[in-house]
């Protein structure tokens, strides 16, 4: 998530909002966000319904996956990165920046 | 009264056969389980329209609503789903 924080400008040069989502309390989120300076929403997905919808629940953690999604303005599934994947987000700060000039 | 008991008893063997085959078949597939199963791909696709919600969180003071369709035509939304809070990344 700090990551993310790290880019959230050039994230936001290109309209895109940002939203954590884990199977935490909003609580335990909003601590989390505090410590460790995210000033976007950490979403709560308390028992796992948009997790699994998403179909990235792991049964080993009982939790969801490490997965970054970058959904465009009609609704559409434009970028996906999977686990270790998932840890850097230049593939989606990449991905929205390219968008950007081809619009 | 012996091909009685015959039958009876023939019956009786397929009868234990059958209630004992769940068991070792069961007991194979344990010994033939080694690696745990690959984690099944996520159910979003490239191109697809990503499944709507309402998630909240809570901004210090309110729980607050958010959907991912009140983002529709506005802005790109980056769903960055992690394991736990307090863990790295």
């Amino acid at each position: 998530m700090k990551a993310f924080q790290q880019n959230l400008a050039r994230l936001e040069a290109t309209d895109t909002q940002v939203l954590g989502v884990s199977m935490d309390s909003p609580y335990a989120n909003k601590a989390f966000a505090d410590s460790i300076g995210v000033t976007f929403p950490l979403l709560s997905d308390w028992g796992g319904e948009v997790t699994r919808k998403y179909g990235i629940y792991h049964q080993e953690y009982k939790a969801a996956r490490r997965v970054n999604i970058l959904i465009d303005k009609n609704g559409k599934v434009a970028e996906v990165a999977l686990d270790r994947e998932a840890i850097d987000p230049a593939k989606i700060v990449d991905a929205c920046e390219r968008r950007t000039l081809k619009n | 009264m012996r091909k009685a008991l015959l039958t009876v008893l023939a019956v009786g063997l397929v009868l234990t056969g059958w209630l004992q085959s769940p068991d070792s078949r069961q007991l194979r597939a344990e010994t033939t389980r080694k690696a745990p199963p690959a984690a099944p791909a996520p159910k979003v696709k490239l191109g697809a329209m990503a499944p709507d919600f309402t998630l909240q969180y809570f901004d210090g003071k309110d729980l607050k609503d958010v959907s991912l369709h009140d983002f529709r035509g506005k802005k790109n939304v980056v769903l960055a789903f992690y394991i736990f809070a307090f863990t790295g990344g």
